[in-house]
Formats: C-alpha cells, structure tokens, sequence
C-alpha cells in the first residue's frame, strides 16, 4: 500500500511538470466548452416573438371572428403582434424580409362560401425559416377552422339527417361543448440545458484523455527500463499496478471536480446536486480507467498505446454523444450510446438535474461501475501475465 | 527534387501509421455519417402514442397523429416508460388515449386524452397540432349529439353520418405558401451540412496535430543532417512545407471523394470546390509549419495541435452551423479560416455558385495562407540555421 502511494505520487508530480496533463485534463476541455456555450444560443432562454399580418378581403361574419376574435385575444395574451394590411403584396414583402413571421389572408367570399357550406379557403403565408412561429401561427388559425368546421359538420349533418333551420342548427350547435378535450401532464425535463451538456460532456470526454497517463506510464517504464527495477524491488506486483492505477484515478478526479467548479463558475453550468455528481464522477473515472488500461496492457509500445487510446477515446466519445446529444437520433443510434460511459455518465446528470433524489443516479453508476469490473479485470489478468512479466 | 524526397517521406510516414490512417481516414467518415444519421434526416418532432382503449373511436384518434406528417409517431405500451421518454426528450411528447375514451364519448360524456409534454416553448406548437386533431375528433361527436338531440337520428347512426362528412373534405383549408430564402437551401441531402464542416476541420485537425512530425524530425536531429547535406534550407523548408501541404490535400480529396461516392454529398462546382480545397490545405500546411517551429516538444504539440484543431473548428462554425450562432459570434468566427472556407462551400452548394461567386472567399484563404506559411518558413528557417 505504501509502495502504492509512492508510485502514485512520482508520477502524479511527473505529470505536473510535464503541462500535457494540465492542457488535455483542464485547458482542452475548459476552453471547448466556453467556446460552445458562446457560440450555441439556450433554445430554452429564447423566447418567441410572433409576428404575424393579416389580410381580411373577405369582411364577412366568418373571417371576422377570426380577425376581431381569435386574433384579438392572443394579441391581448401577449401571444402574438398582430399587423393589419390591406395589401397583400405588401404583406408578402414584410414576410421575405423576415419582419413578419407568417401572415393571413382571407380572400373575398371566404365567410359566404362557409356559411353555404361550400369550404372556404384561407391562405397562410409563412417565411421560410420561422418554422416555429409559423406553425404557432398556423395552429392559432388551425384551432378556429376546426371549430367553424365542427359547426358545419354538425349543421350539415343534421341537413342530412332531414334537419332544415339552418340557423337555429347552427346556434345549437355551437352551444354544444365539445366532446373530447386535451388534459395536461407536466413532464419534468430531464435534459441538461447547452451550457451544462457541453461542460459535462467535455469533461467527460477528455477524462478518456487524462486517465490514460497514469496507466500507460507501465509501458513506458517498461520502454525506458525502470520497471524491471521495479520488478526487482521487495514490492508486490499488486502495488506497482496500484499506484499506476490511483494516478490515474487521481488526475481524472481532478480534472473533472476542477471542471465542475471552473464552468460553473465561469460560464454558469447547472451541474446539480454535489454529492450525486461526485458519486456519478468516481464511476466514470473508473470506468475511462478501466478501458484505457485494458488498451495499454494489450499494447506493445507506449506510441502504440497512445495511439489506440486516442481511437477509442474519439469514437467512444462521439458514440457516447458528447459532442452532440444523441437522443433524438435514430433509435439505433441511442442504442449503441449506451455501449458507452459517457452515455451513462451524461444521463445520470440529466437525472440528477431533474430534481429527483439520489436514487436517479444508480442505475447509470452501476452500469459504469460494470464497465469498471470488467476492464480490471481483463487488464490486471493481461497486465499480470504480460507487461509486469520479467 | 530532393525536396519532392522529403515530401514523400513525409506522406510515408503518414501512411505507415494506424492511428493516422484511422483519424485522417476512417474517423472523418465515421463523423459524417453518424452526423448525418442523427441530424440529417430533417427534425421531425416525435410523439409517442399510447392506445388505453380498445374502440374504435380511440383507434381513430390514433390514426388521426399516425397519418399526421408533422410527427413521427412511436408506439408505447407503458405509460412510465413513455413519461420517461418525454423526460428524457428521447420523444418531444406523448399522447395517451384513456381506457375509457369510446365509453364515455357513447355516454355523451367529454373525454379526456392526455398530453404528456414539458414546459418548454416548442411544445406549444406540438400540442396545438394534437389540440387540432382532439377538436377534428371532438366535431364528430358534437355533431352526432346534435343529431340526436333533434331526434334526426340515433347516436351511432349520426356518428356514422358525421365522420362521413367530415371525411368528404368540404371543410375550410388552409393553403401554405413559403415566402423569402432559406438560410440552409431548399433541398439539403441528408449528410451535405456535414461533410464540408467535416473536411474543412478535420483537414486543420491532421495539420496542426501533425506539426508533431515536423518536431520529431527536428529533435531527432535528421534536420540537422538534411542541412549538413548539400541541400539548401531553402529546398528543405520547400520539401517539409509540400509535406505538410501534401497530407492535408489527400485527406481532403479523400472525404470529397468519399462523402461524394458514399453518401452522395454535392460539393457543387468542381473546379470551384478544388480551389477551395487547395487553399483550405495550403492554410492548413501553413498552420502545421506555424505550430511545428513555436513548438520544441513534439508531444505538447500534438496536443496542442488537437485542442487548437478542435477549438477553431467549433468557433468557425464546424460543429455547430454558423446560422444558428448569435450575431455577434459569427463576426467572431470569420476570424477562423474555417469560417471562410464553409462560407464558400455553402455558396457552392446551397446558391450553385461558381469560382466567380466565391472570390472574397478564396481571397481570405489565400491570406491566411499566405502569412501562415510566410511566419511558419521564417520560423522554421532561424530554427534550422542557428
């Protein structure tokens, strides 16, 4: 245990000097998430303004309950700015330059061809990249046309049926409530906002990085010729591979809790409660230290190493989607993402900052605790038999 | 000639080893098209949708979100696993028709479908779509009571009657018309945002992290015995530059040619794109040189090199598309030659343009360029001579 530790802490002050740790485990990660919380506007803190124009030709009774009605009481929601025009080429020309969002028009006889049951038409125009509000726009012109539709329906099948006072139809109908209504569940958001996902998933993805010296350091005491001098010391192997993994362990750690603290700090990450992200924390160190030392004890040479390192770093990184979130993808896709650590560790926090207890971070610990079991054991079976072979 | 010798060298050693050839090769397709699996295939809001009941007026309520081409409609058997899923944003919302929906609409009661969503701005818009698809159901049923309220007719029969006419179509209609430009081209292939980000970084990316080389060859002293060779710095610096330059137009013509044949990317006018890539490689050679004679340490700069790569490209708009940056963001990526480079691709691409339209672009690069090879040969010389 003792030995442990002097190991651990040799190359724990090796590696301060040497200032690629501090570059990939703080500098690289801390950097790449400033740059993205700069540059990636929070969909969530945007809000929306809605401008729509309207053009009412047809100033029929139809239209009007419409324009004076629906439109009225969204814009005295704050829902919407509604503008009146009289032209709709004018009106077109606001919705290219991207002034207006979407605007209305109803032609001339619009509210005689509902009222005879022949349809009606209106036209909706929308600029093409004011998806959303466009489609708020259309929902809001949507929810009216389904009720003037829901009388008509109703009208025309009392007709058929071998009704005939139209208007008297009509006004019962419309005192009909209706029939089949949404009810609201709230969902909490389990989704970690932009800042946070990318500090967190920097992070973690540079863990993979920052780990790996500690453990590949065998390798290159085996390259430079210390670890026979290691070997020949009254030392069990049990310690040597001890203190390469606690350096490991330890510079991880580091990096992560110093990243918490520093985008937190710096850039406001919401990180969530302290001891289930420490908890998440300790399983992702050792499950990055885990696979990286499986690669360094199948590995000949520390370049080698390094080089495979980096591959499965990248592609267990960008599978895990750290650098982009992957649950929208193809079902596939977040199949394969939980292949991952980094999958686990991100969902955790999600969990976490959902507001729900510690209990939402165990069933991601112990997956990444799994991964643990398995690499330490694979590379302390390797790395016995093989790299601390005389 | 000597220098085409120690441009060869350079791509030899490239080629010889496996993690370049898997970062250089492999990785950048591998991006590509997980990019393109995960975001390329447009975003469609999805709705998980859950069957309590077993009518058929509950069944007509789920064709209705099944046939909207709004949504993409998933099915889920277990209310939890559906609400996590919400949660999750692994579906944007769920709806879940109750046990009782058909007993209660026969009762001429009102029914209830629950819409699972979060408090978030976009699920306004998706609940308006299903809130429009409960009044097209809720019409039937009003409809039918109307009926049979006058004694026209009994309740199934005027249902009947009801879902006959709503069917006909004689309701209102909305036309949709689109007005203006889009920012992203009409009819973007499923990989054609990815891959010119992809090639613009990754061709930096190898650069800048293979300035690693340039640093070996100097601290293994091979530099040194070039200069003791009759060979002049001058070719030596020309050998190394068309080294760097050689790597960085390979794998640039590798993920053309490859996102071109496998994923049928459109890079737009060739001649155009080739100017392009040439002047993305040339700032790329430049950059490596820059990196590779500031640094004495190969494996900092190899560090170094993959956090500038990365951040750089993020910044130039490689990772997240310059269109949804802020304003005052985007001002700040054209301070990256990536910027630039993807400003020309998109006006390749998405506006059809030709060499003619992508002048101001070519000009830039052709600076970066410039200086960057002009700082990084000046550089690389005193370090060779002294």
């Amino acid at each position: 245990m003792r030995a442990a530790l002097v190991i651990a802490t040799k190359d724990l002050s090796q590696r301060l000097r040497d200032r690629s740790a501090i570059l990939l485990g703080l500098v690289a990660p801390l950097g790449l998430a400033l740059i993205f919380s700069a540059i990636i506007p929070d969909a969530a803190g945007t809000s929306f303004d809605v401008n729509v124009g309207v053009v009412d030709n047809d100033r029929g009774a139809v239209a009007a309950g419409f324009t004076g009605g629906v439109l009225a009481a969204v814009e005295a929601d704050e829902r919407m700015t509604v503008t009146e025009y009289s032209d709709v080429a004018a009106m077109e020309s606001d919705i290219e330059e991207g002034t207006l969002d979407a605007g209305y028009v109803f032609a001339e006889g619009f509210s005689d061809d509902v009222e005879a049951g022949r349809g009606g038409t209106v036209r909706l125009i929308s600029n093409v990249d004011s998806n959303i509000s466009a489609q708020i726009a259309e929902a809001v012109l949507d929810g009216y046309l389904a009720e003037v539709d829901a009388i008509g329906i109703a009208v025309g099948s009392a007709l058929v049926s071998g009704g005939s006072d139209v208007a008297a139809l009509s006004t019962k109908a419309m005192d009909i409530p209706p029939a089949v209504v949404l009810a609201d569940t709230e969902a909490s958001n389990r989704e970690l906002d932009v800042t946070t996902f990318f500090s967190a998933g920097m992070a973690v993805f540079f863990l993979f990085f920052t780990v790996q010296f500690g453990v590949s350091s065998l390798l290159e005491e085996r390259f430079h010729g210390t670890l026979p001098r290691l070997l020949g010391a009254p030392i069990s192997r049990w310690s040597i591979l001890g203190g390469k993994g606690l350096t490991s362990f330890v510079l991880g750690l580091t990096s992560m809790a110093v990243l918490a603290v520093a985008t937190t700090v710096f850039i406001g990450a919401e990180w969530g409660k302290p001891l289930g992200v420490a908890i998440l924390m300790v399983a992702g160190v050792l499950a990055a230290l885990g696979i990286m030392a499986v690669v360094a004890v199948v590995s000949k040479t520390p370049e080698q190493a390094a080089n495979w390192q980096s591959i499965v770093a990248v592609v267990l990184g960008l599978l895990g989607g750290t650098f982009f979130p992957l649950s929208q993808g193809p079902r596939l896709l977040s199949l394969f993402s939980k292949l991952t650590p980094h999958a686990w560790f991100l969902q955790g926090l999600g969990d976490l900052s959902s507001g729900s207890g510690l209990s939402a971070v165990v069933t991601p610990v112990l997956a990444m605790l799994a991964f643990f079991a398995v690499t330490a054991a694979v590379a302390v079976v390797f790395g016995r038999g093989k790299v601390l072979a005389p | 000639m000597k220098a085409f010798s120690i441009t060869a060298v350079n791509i030899k050693r490239m080629i010889r080893d496996p993690s370049t050839i898997f970062f250089v090769f492999i990785f950048p397709m591998l991006l590509i098209l997980v990019i393109g699996a995960a975001f390329g295939g447009g975003f469609e809001p999805k709705v998980g949708v859950l069957n309590g009941g077993s009518g058929p007026y509950a069944e007509a309520f789920i064709a209705e979100i099944v046939g909207n081409d709004e949504f993409d409609a998933i099915d889920y058997e277990e209310i939890d696993l559906l609400l996590e899923d919400v949660e999750r944003g692994v579906v944007n919302m769920g709806v879940v028709v109750p046990a009782d929906y058909d007993s209660r609409l026969g009762n001429g009661d009102t029914a209830q479908v629950e819409f699972l969503g979060r408090l978030d701005q976009a699920v306004v818009q998706y609940r308006a779509t299903i809130e429009a698809i409960a009044a097209s159901q809720s019409a039937v049923f009003r409809a039918a009571r109307l009926v049979e309220s006058e004694g026209l007719a009994g309740f199934d029969e005027a249902v009947a009657t009801a879902q006959s006419l709503a069917g006909t179509g004689a309701g209102t209609e909305v036309v949709r018309e689109s007005a203006g430009e889009s920012v992203f081209g009409e009819d973007l292939g499923q990989f054609d945002l990815g891959a010119p980000s992809n090639l613009i970084l990754f061709v930096f990316l190898t650069s800048l992290a293979g300035s690693a080389a340039l640093i070996q060859t100097r601290r293994l002293g091979v530099s040194r015995r070039m200069v003791s060779t009759p060979t002049s710095v001058g070719e030596i610096l020309i050998g190394e530059t068309g080294g760097r330059f050689a790597i960085a137009l390979i794998q640039g013509l590798f993920i053309m040619v490859g996102a071109a044949v496998a994923f049928g990317v459109r890079w737009g006018n060739l001649v155009a794109a080739g100017a392009l890539l040439v002047l993305i490689a040339l700032v790329g050679a430049g950059g490596g040189m820059l990196m590779g004679s500031l640094f004495d340490n190969d494996e900092q700069a190899g560090s170094m090199g993959v956090f500038i790569g990365l951040g750089l490209a993020a910044l130039g708009g490689c990772m997240v598309p310059l269109e949804i940056f802020p304003d005052t963001m985007v001002t700040i990526a054209h301070v990256t030659p990536h910027a630039w480079g993807l400003d020309g691709f998109a006006e390749l691409v998405r506006h059809d343009g030709a060499i003619g339209s992508i002048g101001p672009e070519l000009g830039v690069l052709a600076l970066f360029a410039a200086a960057f090879l002009a700082l990084g040969t000046w550089r690389l010389r005193v370090k060779l001579t002294h």
